[in-house]
């Protein structure tokens, strides 16, 4: 599509007297592979939190395909083609694997509540059709084997895959990661690295992700926006972020 | 001694300001036990169902002590004219004060502490439990049936204190005195035609008389004098406090000094705030939480008892073990309503719900008393969760 | 075929409604009335279980609804009945979608704070509803005020309040095999996730609230009708806390555990009624025995850990001790004259059992006997030994 999928614009969000993301703008051009960083506590979540209609910006608009969604409700958003992923993640834990991303299925249902109620063919049906493309989604994020296994018995990378794999299975246009890589260990992490880049190749989504494993977003990202306490102190290519002077110093305090 | 509700069809807004007042007193002990609730939630973010029930435990506890005291039915048999004297009243309210506290200290201790770990609907779900055990287990064992209350006797402070607002009209002491006047001339007249007619005619009683005009005229008459008195009576603004109440008022807000204090200026009471503010960090900052939150349902189950101890003592309620369940409910509203977690909340909270449900009687709608709280309480959790002097919260994801 | 074998089950549950009903008449005077008001309690338990357990919201009023159903049912046929020409069965039938209707309008009304309200909030509001809308029958004459409401004529068709309650399973069960649940237990789970999933949170919790409590006011219509007589005390809190805790025993989320569990729940204390009456002693020795149990079954659930073999052991031995001890005790104290004296209707201890019931479950297995299984067709194979070792079922 033409022009930019998103685009977030002196977005700025204030708690009582804390101002957590302060006249952040930057945008998405379809395909592209960005990440946001900064140290902890800069605004990289409450960003997201703000794409995603959990918090509505105190003043700035965000656009996804030209329409504004600031304020709209996340399931709205989440309808509109935008899905993420959680710091903490947020599993539905009792529940299957396969159920999770069923439930990331089920935005598209078409069948209303009757049909499942009285259980008629149509409402079976569609059942199993969400059931074979979360099976598929699954296998997609190497989780095959543990389709029926509870979300909670997984084992942490697992559960990080799994939450990806359900928020496919909303079938986005963009998608937000937010620390997908935490608690992996180097091989899990080019994994996952590989992973993501296929999604946006082979799938065609857009990838907007946190995290603070720097290899990790300096090797999968083509754009990068670093935040520092609430404001956006660089922008760029990964080559131009590792060597900006302002960044080393809000991550690692005075220019060493 | 209430001044009384009269139900008046059109609102009386001579008795307003008696109403008000009654309210307040009322209103006091709303607060007493609200206090309960809201120091409970406040640390444990917990509504003690079981609260109603400390609060009827006290009353029993004040009752029994009564009865020992020598103002059973039976002691009052054997000694009608038992003196009693500020002193049983002060034995009553600590021994209600800590039976209430002790009650509350284990059960927190029995049924809430082991699930602090659990979501937060299991303890509910206990909170619930022990109240309805309390209540039927202890209608098995404790005097219920006819219902008990503490004989009035042992209030040795029963006058009360009057003051008058707005003196009677002017008009009517004149009036009066006419209406006395003629009241007097025609009973006379009736008198002397009674004790004529029965000499004349040997008549029994005065419906026999032959000639009833004077019979007549002296009803007329009588009804015309206690229609001005009663008339005068209503334009007077009076407020009637008995001195029981009084000294329940004084107490009560005695008590929540003392709990200012306790929880601004002690030790205790700041870590009683930090617990509040953020248990898992109060904890690691060295505050040993089981003893704070011990300590916290051992004061607000304490001021409940001294609510349950003045409830049945001043205002005379009789006792049942169900006696906690609509007090429970409206006081947990007024913690509500004050916006609960917040003290000073939870005072204006009570006042303002002893207010409201006595103005709704006040208003005709008597019936209605008791749902006046549920409505108040479903407006604020709709409309303000925070409460009046709350705020709301933000959760993050 | 999807239909011939459809029908086929419908006309199957209908013969044994049937069934029911034809066994339950052939009883003694007193068993009828049981079985149908143990049909209403399974219809209550399995609604509230779809509000309360299945999407998670808090609902401990779910006697109003109840009352809803039987006040406007009752007051209709009292007005209507006489004068109109359908059968006894087909009007009870519309009394019940008409009741179920009427609550259900409570229940949108219910529902949509829940929107705002989280956990401890959301039960306190739908608590006050339901004291809220017994007040206001209290104090409505058309409906009988305080002295109740005669419902005339008494229609008592066991069989249909057990349609009603296979009806309610069977709606709840289907929802769970569909996707459609899968987003009700989303919302119980984790609403912000379901949210950010695209799952309208909101619409969710209002169908749930409306299901729920439009099956609760059919039973409401059916309890008016087979009763001939409703007031308001029928339908006070302790109704309400006495359904959730048959949710909560038989397993938030389970609607085979909200089935047994509000069976055993109803019908224990109705065998109590005829128990001969329980001594002091007994009662202290029971109740110290209980709390004694408790604690020691609590400590053997944290400490006791492993193969299920040794865990059924150790609440075996658990328990045995606790009969033990009750024994004991009732022998020791059976000695104290001041106790031992004095004795107590068994009827009467009918609300300390349910309060001590819910405190137990809370303490030992707070999520329910039957968790969140359910009943089905794999498990009778697997307890007559179908299934293959070291497949996972």
């Amino acid at each position: 599509m033409k022009g930019p999928i998103l685009q977030v614009q002196n977005a700025t969000i204030k708690f009582g007297g804390l101002t957590a993301v302060n006249d952040v703008s930057f945008e998405l051009a379809q395909g592209d592979l960005f990440g946001l960083i900064g140290p902890n506590g800069a605004g990289k979540t409450t960003c997201f939190n703000l794409i995603t209609g959990v918090y509505r910006p105190t003043t700035g608009s965000i656009m996804f395909r030209n329409d504004s969604i600031a304020g709209l409700s996340p399931n709205r958003i989440a309808q509109k083609g935008i899905a993420r992923t959680f710091q903490n993640i947020r599993l539905f834990s009792v529940l299957s694997a396969a159920e999770n991303v069923m439930i990331g299925c089920f935005l598209r249902h078409k069948v209303g509540i009757n049909s499942a109620l009285a259980y008629l063919p149509p409402a079976i049906k569609e059942t199993s059709r969400m059931r074979r493309e979360a099976l598929e989604l699954l296998d997609l994020m190497d989780l095959a084997d543990v389709a029926n296994s509870r979300a909670c018995d997984l084992p942490y990378g697992k559960q990080r895959r799994l939450e990806i794999a359900r928020a496919m299975a909303t079938q986005p246009e963009l998608l937000l990661l937010d620390e997908p890589a935490a608690g992996m260990n180097p091989q899990e992490s080019d994994e996952l690295m590989r992973t993501v880049r296929r999604l946006r190749d082979d799938f065609r989504k857009t990838v907007l992700l946190i995290e603070h494993d720097m290899k990790f977003v300096m090797n999968l990202c083509e754009r990068i926006v670093v935040l520092d306490a609430g404001k956006e102190i660089a922008a760029g290519p990964p080559e131009a972020i590792r060597n900006n002077p302002r960044v080393i110093e809000a991550y690692l305090g005075e220019a060493v | 001694m209430e001044f009384g509700s009269i139900a008046l069809a059109s609102l009386d807004f001579g008795t307003l300001p008696q109403q008000l007042v009654n309210g307040l007193l009322l209103g006091a002990i709303y607060a007493l036990v609200a206090l309960g609730y809201t120091m409970v939630y406040g640390v444990l973010r917990l509504i003690n169902f079981a609260h109603g029930e400390v609060f009827m435990l006290g009353a029993y506890a004040a009752l029994f002590v009564s009865w020992r005291l020598g103002f059973s039915e039976a002691g009052l048999v054997s000694n009608p004219n038992l003196a009693s004297s500020a002193l049983n009243l002060v034995l009553m309210l600590l021994v209600s004060m800590t039976t209430g506290a002790i009650v509350g200290v284990l059960i927190e201790f029995f049924a809430y502490r082991p699930l602090r770990n659990e979501p937060r609907i299991a303890a509910l779900i206990t909170a619930i439990g022990v109240s309805l055990l309390l209540q039927y287990g202890g209608a098995l064992i404790l005097p219920n049936s006819p219902q008990p209350s503490i004989d009035e006797r042992i209030n040795p402070y029963r006058s009360a204190v009057v003051l008058q607002l707005k003196g009677a009209d002017a008009h009517f002491e004149g009036d009066i005195q006419q209406a006395q006047g003629k009241y007097d001339i025609a009973k006379t007249a009736f008198d002397t035609a009674l004790t004529r007619e029965k000499a004349q005619f040997g008549i029994d009683s005065e419906f026999d008389l032959r000639d009833q005009s004077p019979r007549k005229t002296v009803q007329a008459a009588e009804s015309d004098l206690k229609r001005l008195q009663s008339e005068k009576e209503s334009s007077e603004v009076r407020v009637v406090i008995p001195q029981g109440q009084l000294i329940m008022l004084i107490t009560s807000l005695g008590l929540m000094l003392i709990l200012r204090w306790l929880v601004m200026k002690t030790k205790v009471g700041r870590n009683m705030r930090a617990v509040a503010h953020d248990f898992d960090t109060a904890s690691l900052m060295g505050i040993n939480v089981n003893r704070v939150i011990s300590f916290t349902f051992f004061i607000g189950s304490a001021l409940a008892g001294a609510g349950a101890m003045m409830n049945a003592t001043f205002l005379g309620t009789p006792l049942d073990t169900f006696y906690g369940v609509k007090l429970g409910v409206k006081a947990f509203v007024a913690a509500v309503l004050g916006g609960i977690g917040n003290i000073p909340g939870a005072v204006l909270g009570g006042l303002v719900m002893g207010v409201a449900e006595t103005l709704v009687v006040w208003a005709g709608y008597s019936s209605y008393r008791d749902a006046i709280a549920l409505v108040i309480l479903i407006v604020v959790l709709l409309f303000r969760p925070g409460g009046l002097l709350g705020s709301s919260k933000v959760e993050k994801v | 075929m999807f239909w011939i074998v459809r029908i086929l089950s419908i006309l199957a549950v209908v013969g044994l409604c049937f069934g029911i009903q034809a066994f339950a008449l052939s009883q003694t005077l007193v068993a009828p009335r049981l079985f149908a008001l143990t049909g209403l309690y399974v219809t209550l338990a399995v609604s509230l279980n779809l509000i309360n357990g299945i999407t998670g919201q808090f609902s401990i009023g779910h006697a109003a609804f109840y009352q809803i159903g039987a006040v406007v049912a009752g007051f209709l046929s009292v007005r209507f009945f006489a004068d109109q020409p359908l059968a006894g069965p087909v009007w009870l039938m519309a009394m019940g979608v008409v009741g179920g209707l009427a609550a259900s309008l409570a229940g949108l009304a219910v529902g949509l704070p829940s929107l705002r309200l989280r956990g401890d909030y959301l039960a306190i509001v739908t608590l006050g509803f339901g004291e809220i809308i017994r007040i206001i029958v209290l104090n409505t004459d058309a409906v009988g005020a305080s002295y109740g409401l005669n419902v005339k004529p008494k229609l008592q068709f066991i069989w249909m309040i057990w349609l009603l309650a296979a009806l309610c399973i069977a709606v709840s069960r289907n929802l769970l095999k569909t996707v459609w649940g899968l987003a009700f237990l989303g919302v119980r789970e984790d609403e912000i996730a379901s949210n950010a999933m695209g799952v309208n949170v909101t619409k969710i919790k209002v169908m749930a609230f409306i299901l729920g409590s439009a099956f609760a006011g059919a039973a409401g219509a059916m309890l008016a009708h087979y009763e001939g007589f409703i007031n308001p005390s029928m339908f006070s809190m302790d109704l309400s806390f006495i359904v959730l805790t048959m949710v909560v025993l038989g397993g938030s989320g389970s609607i085979t555990g909200s089935v047994l569990a509000a069976i055993a729940l109803f019908l224990l204390p109705e065998f109590l009624r005829s128990a001969p009456p329980v001594t002091g002693s007994a009662l202290v020795a029971g109740a110290l025995s209980t709390a004694v149990s408790v604690a020691a079954l609590r400590w053997v659930t944290h400490h006791v850990h492993g193969e299920t073999r040794r865990k059924v052991l150790a609440y075996g031995a658990g328990l045995a001790g606790s009969v033990t001890l009750f024994l004991l005790l009732r022998l020791l104290l059976g000695n104290v004259p001041s106790l031992a004296g004095i004795s107590f209707e068994a009827s009467k201890l009918r609300m300390v059992i349910f309060a001590a019931t819910l405190i137990i479950l809370m303490m030992l297995r707070p999520q329910g006997v039957f968790a969140h299984h359910e009943f089905s067709w794999k498990w009778v194979g697997r307890l007559f030994g179908r299934t293959n070792a070291g497949v996972k079922a």
